[in-house]
């Protein structure tokens, strides 16, 4: 073969593999929204949770037989959500039109001005819970639809607290009447008593709560620090202020009751916490309200109809107050089909999907009509007159004095910081003093950078 | 010897027919020839080399959108004004020193052993190899899950030999020794196959040598094995280092850094600033430091072993 022909050869052949390989690369890139004729393709990504699970596998659907517009749900971890927003976002791309949030990154990506505003897509905002909208709300501009609301609640297991035995028992050595503790003094003096008694087969711990360092540790920190009147932060968030008396006793109790958790109290998660409850091996916990959901279900649970909710136990000033977790439904500014992702967004929290929702087990709803809607209230435990819902009054009643993490960018920061030092605290590695003190030093250095 | 040597001096007419000279063209198509494979390091290892250097010199946080700042050597300052970094030096630096000794020594004990055959020595050959085929995410997830204090199955069997139950992953005292443990138990068989792949290319007839004139299997060991060996056990060994140094999946799967922040990696720690703070920049400055550190210590190795030759 000529030399010249030879080359013309290989020049082709290059070319056609490279042709080929930008063909089959294009054909791995991640699915930007696509439209093809009238076919409209939204692309969400959730949390792999009860709501996340409910939306991909029944209310997507739902969607596309009722407006033929396909949403393809991914579901995802809690980190490694905020890690592809941070990263999506970063690089402008519209891969994702939906995202499931935990609100306390709503200041975050709100500041980066990553989201869309979505107040002119709810026509009913007055039926929602006044603090599920301000945890989605940043600069006045409403950058989440709520999804599913939590507070964190005391559970008690009502089969013990009504037992005549342990009713007996606990008479005689307080004097007092055996009932869900309403102030801190009385559940500290109730989980004492329980801590290492047998009821039913099983050695009790007083209580359970996540524990782990990462952020369980924090969250149940929280519903103690609200409860003490302790504010993590000036007003403005310049300054830390967790060594303040408030703080410093809210930590006090919390570390002083960490001594009554199970074995591996520090690494205790969400899950430990359930399944302990499960098993009822624990008296009493701090947890979110609709994992009672957990408890009821025969076949992983052997306490079917016996936890009860109250709400959080108040602090010597009288108030009672749990930390609120909330996940809400954000459109990315980068999308390429924002004002169908808004209608879908909008769509999932109608008056029907909220009650829906709810009753599939996927979190508690937001809105206070579906506090009273009968398709809850009227359903009961199979086999029992106990009502599966019954949790809802104690929810409602919750979420009017629960209170969000500091609602600032930093959120995430501060919690992996205070963590640390918690979780020194809870090991008696450090004084509470020192471990607040050694916080708020980190705290402030994170404000400053 | 000499023929060869006549030849390769030899009048260039002695080159076959055809065969090009030794001019420029060939090593400017040499140059052509490679330039897609160094296209391609370029892009993936030299430009984001270069990139996380330049973003170490500023200050960015991907989600406020917002353009990076350049504060020059800001972030190395603060860096090493920052407690955590030094915890997280001195974490890693006796994670590594404890997870390749014992490795090492463990490796070099099982490699003896399977030096001679003898019946099932295949089998087990096979079966120690194990650990290192599961991925390590998997491991750190069994190690969770086998350690948990309630549950567990370790704990388990600890109680129902009358032994306390353990909080292997959740005490400060415990919590590195067992990822240490875990490391171990997923990475001697790596050492273990480059040592003993090792000693069985060693020549017989030194071992013979050694025996007919006396020596012990001590100090056959020691005077024979240990000398002959010296390449692969730096080759397995800086391997290792380097690996470990890395350090990252089992602390994200069992203890994420805790408790407090004894189990803090420099590797967790570049994880935890970059994405979940998404401090960039700072994580990027972090990065560098902990290649220095990796540079600094690999390389004392290498230059110890060449003094000692």
């Amino acid at each position: 073969m000529p030399m010249r022909k030879r080359g013309a050869g290989r020049l082709a052949t290059m070319a056609g593999v490279g042709l080929a390989s930008i063909g089959l690369l294009g054909g791995c890139a991640a699915g930007a929204p696509q439209s093809s004729g009238d076919e409209k393709t939204l692309n969400a990504i959730f949390l792999p949770a009860a709501w996340g699970t409910v939306v991909k596998e029944q209310l997507a659907p739902q969607y596309e037989e009722e407006t033929g517009v396909k949403v393809n749900v991914e579901l995802i971890a809690r980190d490694a959500i905020h890690e592809k927003m941070a990263t999506l976002f970063a690089g402008q791309d519209s891969s994702y039109d939906i995202f499931n949030l935990d609100y306390n990154w709503i200041p975050e990506f709100g500041q980066g001005g990553h989201l869309v505003p979505l107040d002119d897509v709810i026509e009913d905002k007055g039926d929602f819970l006044p603090l599920s909208l301000d945890v989605a709300t940043w600069d006045g501009e409403l950058l989440g639809i709520p999804q599913t609301v939590h507070p964190a609640v005391l559970w008690y297991n009502s089969a013990l607290y009504s037992d005549a035995e342990t009713m007996a028992a606990y008479q005689e050595a307080s004097g007092k009447e055996l009932a869900p503790p309403v102030t801190m003094e009385e559940w500290m003096e109730q989980v004492r008593f329980f801590h290492g008694r047998d009821f039913n087969g099983q050695t009790l711990s007083g209580w359970a709560a996540q524990a782990a360092k990462g952020f369980g540790n924090v969250h149940t920190w929280l519903s103690f620090a609200f409860s003490y009147d302790c504010k993590p932060f000036n007003e403005d968030f310049t300054e830390s202020t967790l060594s303040t008396p408030e703080c410093i006793e809210a930590t006090k109790q919390w570390a002083e009751m960490m001594q009554y958790m199970p074995a591996g109290a520090n690494e205790l998660t969400y899950d430990n916490v359930t399944a302990a409850a499960q098993q009822g091996t624990i008296a009493t916990a701090i947890q979110w309200s609709w994992g009672q959901f957990a408890t009821d279900d025969p076949a992983t649970s052997q306490t079917v109809g016996q936890w009860e909710i109250a709400e959080m136990p108040a602090g010597p000033g009288g108030t009672s107050s749990g930390h609120l977790a909330e996940w809400v439904i954000s459109v990315s500014k980068y999308s390429e089909n924002v004002e169908e992702a808004k209608k879908f967004a909008a769509w999932l929290e109608t008056k029907e999907n909220d009650v829906f929702q709810a009753k599939n087990g996927a979190g508690d709803p937001v809105r206070a009509s579906s506090y009273d809607a009968p398709e809850l209230l009227d359903e009961v435990l199979p086999d029992s007159d106990v009502p599966r819902f019954r949790r809802l009054e104690t929810t409602l009643k919750a979420m009017a004095t629960a209170q969000p993490r500091p609602l600032f960018p930093g959120e995430e920061i501060w919690e992996t910081t205070l963590s640390t030092e918690l979780s020194a605290i809870s090991l008696g590695e450090r004084s509470v003093e020192d471990g607040l003190a050694r916080a708020d030093e980190a705290e402030n250095r994170n404000l400053s950078q | 010897m000499t023929a060869t040597l006549q030849s390769e001096s030899g009048p260039r007419a002695a080159m076959p027919p055809g065969a090009r000279r030794g001019t420029r063209r060939p090593r400017v198509g040499r140059f052509v020839v490679m330039s897609p494979g160094l296209l391609f390091l370029a892009a993936l290892a030299i430009y984001p080399t270069i990139y996380s250097l330049v973003i170490s010199l500023t200050k960015w946080r991907v989600t406020t959108g917002e353009a990076p700042e350049f504060i020059g050597l800001g972030n190395y300052g603060a860096l090493l004004a920052d407690p955590s970094f030094w915890n997280s030096v001195r974490v890693t630096l006796v994670f590594v020193a404890f997870s390749v000794l014992i490795e090492f020594l463990l490796a070099f004990g099982l490699a003896l052993l399977f030096f001679r055959n003898f019946p099932g020595d295949k089998v087990m050959r096979a079966l120690i190899l194990m650990p290192m085929l599961v991925a390590p995410v998997v491991v750190g997830l069994l190690a969770r899950f086998s350690l948990e204090p309630t549950f567990g199955v370790v704990n388990q069997l600890l109680r129902a030999v009358g032994l306390p139950t353990t909080e292997f992953l959740g005490s400060p005292a415990l919590a590195l020794p067992t990822l240490i443990a875990i490391d171990v138990w997923q990475w001697t068989p790596f050492l273990f196959l480059i040592l003993l792949a090792a000693m069985q290319g060693l020549p017989e007839e030194v071992i013979e040598a050694s025996k007919l004139d006396g020596a012990s299997w001590p100090r056959i060991i020691w005077h024979q094995f240990l000398p002959l060996l010296k390449y692969a056990i730096l080759v397995g060994v800086l391997l290792r280092l380097i690996d470990s140094f890395r350090v990252y999946d089992i602390v994200f799967m069992t203890t994420r850094g805790g408790p407090i922040d004894v189990t803090s990696t420099m590797s967790w720690q570049i994880y935890d600033v970059g994405f979940r703070s998404f401090t960039i920049s700072y994580a990027a400055a972090y990065s560098w430091l902990l290649l220095i550190l990796v540079l600094i210590v690999v390389n004392s190795l290498i230059r110890r072993m060449s003094v000692r030759e």
